[in-house]
């Protein structure tokens, strides 16, 4: 099953080196909606995902024939994704450097269990966090990026990348907690 | 809880994917990809221009670049075994410089003396320097040059020897 995935993408790839705007738009089709959430996770705002969607997928259907196929074309496109969204986010000036004296508070544990970890929760609780928390926290837990390739590519040290991801861990985990006191009453 | 909710995300990130962008982002990469395509006759222009410029560009700097090129004769230009000794008595008093600076701290007053001496000699052959391109008798001029840096040379020696021996004074008399 996956193999023939695979293989279809590898053709609409082919097709796309070609030019054809069939294959272009097949492609478009086949990764808007992961593309966009993974913008839409780093920026925050859906105008300017939809912004750098547009960019990433102009780019990478006009980069195609430097694509090589050592990675699937959605690894490479995810990254062209990436590299957009920080961008954008950096132009936002989003601040990446530690960020000391913001309150938080201690860790509660117990009320864990009460938590319950549905999708769109946890979606809302990352969309509350401070851009810097959040790049940080999505790079590692969604795209699967560790800490020393965080670092290069938001050019802090990894300490940073570490302490930033452990404050985004508990900010998250406050704003769940928060938005689950709330709904009780 | 911090390790569950991690959990939960790593196995369940497609399910993260819900959100779809606007209908009509397809319109707009669409429309680009079609102003893409119509620029290679634009493109055949632009580089079109860019060649020619860049002759031009050639072409001035030619034109003022060769009489500048003479502007900046060296020695070589004029006589290479010349430009050989130049080479190596330049090295020397080089060297011989350095080791008169290591003596400079203990006696400045004479390093002073001493580098004033020197400055006038340099300054005799950057003035030869400036003649060479426009001489009539440039052989002669790269003959002075050299004989130039060969007293300079010399004065150089002289001068690390004597402070040398002044260093030496002092401190047997200071024991």
């Amino acid at each position: 099953m996956e193999a023939v995935y695979i293989d279809k993408n590898i053709e609409l790839v082919n097709d796309c080196r070609k030019g054809s705007r069939k294959a272009q738009f097949e492609l478009y089709k086949l990764y808007e909606r992961a593309m966009y959430s993974a913008a839409l996770r780093i920026v925050n705002h859906e105008a300017e995902a939809e912004d750098v969607l547009q960019e990433a997928f102009l780019e990478a259907f006009t980069r195609i024939v430097d694509f090589r196929g050592d990675t699937t074309f959605g690894l490479w496109l995810k990254q062209i994704v990436i590299n957009k969204s920080i961008n954008c986010l950096r132009k936002r000036r989003a601040e990446f450097v530690s960020i000391d004296g913001v309150d938080l508070p201690d860790e509660i544990s117990g009320s864990d269990e009460d938590l319950t970890l549905r999708v769109e929760e946890i979606k809302a609780a990352v969309r509350l966090l401070p851009d810097g928390y959040r790049v940080v926290l999505t790079l590692y837990l969604f795209e699967g990026y560790d800490h020393e390739e965080i670092a290069h590519i938001l050019k802090i040290t990894e300490a940073t990348s570490r302490s930033q991801l452990m404050r985004a861990k508990m900010k998250l985990k406050n704003n769940m907690e928060k938005k689950g006191a709330r709904d009780e009453y | 809880m911090s390790i569950k909710l991690e959990d939960f995300i790593k196995e369940n990130k497609k399910a993260f994917d819900t959100d779809m962008p606007s209908g009509k982002l397809w319109d707009k990469i669409d429309a680009e990809l079609n102003k893409k395509k119509q620029r290679p006759v634009i493109d055949l222009r632009l580089w079109a221009g860019i060649a020619a410029a860049v002759l031009v560009l050639l072409g001035i700097t030619f034109v003022y670049l060769l009489p500048a090129k003479q502007h900046h004769m060296t020695v070589a230009d004029v006589n290479p075994s010349y430009a050989q000794k130049q080479l190596r008595f330049a090295g020397l008093i080089e060297e011989k410089r350095d080791s008169l600076q290591i003596f400079a701290k203990a006696n400045p007053e004479l390093y002073h003396k001493f580098s004033a001496d020197l400055e006038k000699l340099e300054l005799a052959y950057d003035q030869l320097k400036k003649e060479l391109p426009a001489s009539p008798n440039q052989q002669l001029v790269v003959k002075a040059m050299v004989k130039n840096l060969e007293i300079q040379l010399q004065v150089v020696s002289q001068q690390l020897s004597i402070i040398n021996e002044v260093s030496q004074y002092k401190k047997e008399n200071s024991i």
